[in-house]
């Protein structure tokens, strides 16, 4: 077996500008790269972000996910937010997962989108507390959940509590059980939820 | 100090969930010890104080807490079902895209101490027919420059030999003092050894065109934009149509989208496509 060595290439010198206008390119690894070279650059967002609009393939979009991700202002998250709307699960998917990695910079939006009137896009957003810190996911989530009147939505914020949860969840939680008597699966899932912050053996 | 049946399925749920490690009930002492030293070593009070520190990955801990979950040493043919799996199915998918003494390229990364890919090159020769029909390049690379400058020495325990039959520990290594043993000169100088960061994209562009990729548990310590970020750069450097093997606990699907699972006998690892579907 021979003696390789690595091809000594070095990153591309290319200026932020040119890079962006890549992201125009017909060709789909031209553009990846582009958007792999645009991370971590704020004023790449506005072109990441019609870039982003019209990506038709998964990977490329991705990476501009990423290249937003690694930019991680509020710009960028503005950039992402309306893709939690998007009718295609994998973008949706690629959203919630884009913006778990920017638990600072969502804060701001959190109270917003756990009072949207689309109740899916709620639904999204209680995970988006998981990554939060403990004490500010759970002050969120006991908001929505005391106003909360879907039931699919009260289930996906009791299971982040289940896991980030502090013991000021608990009455909310009492109270949940309570309004949803009616429906099983949500007082069954708060008794897990509440024994698990309270540590109790069961 | 207690930690109770709740506190415990709460940690294995997030444990779980970040890493990919999952313990079984069964497990319970393993788990309560590993995480009592890790409480008593963080100064935490209680496990409610120390889960808090975990969850915001105070003072790099979860990386802390993975290193007390997991075994860190390394040792020759580890994971040995993965090169089994080269040699039985991998290889034959890359090499029918290529003609006889085309080169194939394999990259251990992170390869710690060198035990992994001197273990690629051992496994192919003694178990890969084809190995002198192709021109074969094996690159071990690290952040580690301490770990670099041992593998390039090549010299190891028993401990780390101990998966290896004595027959290709006769062949392949000599003793040397203090009772250790150094690989044969003739490996040692088959293989570079470079530094690398994973997630430094400008340095990751020096390596490209790999066949096979084996990056094992090392993403488990990433956070979510690190391991986005390490799995583009890990796509860039694999020709199309090439693989990577991961560690036992970690899933690519879960990392990232980029990759296709592909599932072989021995096996399962994941794969550059050939070419996009939008």
């Amino acid at each position: 077996m021979p003696l390789i060595r690595g091809k000594k290439g070095g990153a591309s010198g290319e200026t932020s500008s040119s890079q962006q206008g890549a992201l125009d390119s017909p060709d789909a690894d031209s553009r990846w790269t582009a958007a792999r070279a645009l991370a971590g650059q704020a004023d790449a967002v506005p072109a990441l972000a019609v870039a982003l609009a019209r990506e038709p393939i998964p990977r490329v979009r991705e990476a501009m996910m990423t290249a937003l991700i690694r930019i991680g202002n509020t710009a960028s998250v503005e950039v992402i937010l309306p893709y939690l709307r998007s009718q295609d699960a994998s973008v949706r998917a690629a959203a919630i997962e884009a913006l778990q990695a920017l638990p600072d910079a969502i804060a701001p939006f959190m109270t917003p989108l756990l009072s949207d009137g689309d109740s899916d896009v709620r639904l999204l957003a209680t995970e988006l507390a998981r990554n939060m810190k403990a004490s500010e996911a759970t002050r969120l989530l006991c908001e929505l959940i005391d106003h909360e009147h879907h039931p699919n939505v009260c289930a996906a914020a009791i299971d982040v509590l289940t896991e980030v949860g502090t013991p000021d969840a608990l009455p909310t939680l009492e109270r949940c059980a309570a309004r949803f008597a009616a429906t099983p699966f949500l007082p069954f899932a708060v008794s897990v939820a509440m024994s698990r912050i309270s540590g109790e053996e069961s | 100090m207690h930690i109770s049946l709740e506190q415990v399925q709460r940690f294995c749920e997030f444990l779980y969930r970040r890493t990919g490690m999952s313990f079984a009930e069964s497990k319970r002492y393993f788990i309560d010890r590993r995480l009592e030293d890790r409480i008593t070593a963080t100064g935490s009070s209680s496990f409610q104080e120390y889960f808090s520190l975990l969850r915001t990955d105070a003072d790099q801990e979860i990386e802390h807490l993975i290193n007390s979950f997991t075994v860190n040493e390394t040792y020759f043919y580890r994971e040995e079902h993965q090169l089994r799996c080269m040699t039985t199915s991998l290889l034959d998918a890359i090499v029918r895209q290529k003609k006889p003494g085309a080169t194939l390229r394999i990259w251990s990364v992170p390869c710690s101490t060198g035990e992994e890919p001197y273990s690629i090159a051992l496994w192919l020769m003694e178990n890969w027919q084809q190995v002198d029909s192709y021109n074969i390049e094996i690159v071990g690379s690290d952040i580690d420059t301490r770990a670099l400058k041992a593998a390039a020495e090549g010299v190891y325990g028993d401990r780390a030999l101990m998966r290896l039959s004595r027959d290709i520990i006769g062949r392949y290594f000599k003793p040397v003092t203090g009772g250790n043993y150094q690989i044969d000169e003739g490996l040692r100088n088959s293989i570079e050894f470079t530094r690398v960061n994973l997630i430094d994209t400008k340095d990751m562009t020096q390596y490209r065109d790999f066949d096979l990729i084996f990056c094992r548990n090392v993403l488990i310590y990433f956070d979510d934009a690190s391991r986005r970020l390490a799995a583009e750069n890990l796509y860039d450097c694999l020709r199309p149509g090439g693989y990577i093997c991961l560690g036992h606990s970690e899933s690519m699907s879960r990392i990232s989208p980029l990759f296709r699972v592909s599932r072989f006998p021995d096996a399962i690892v994941y794969q550059r496509p050939e070419a996009d579907h939008g």
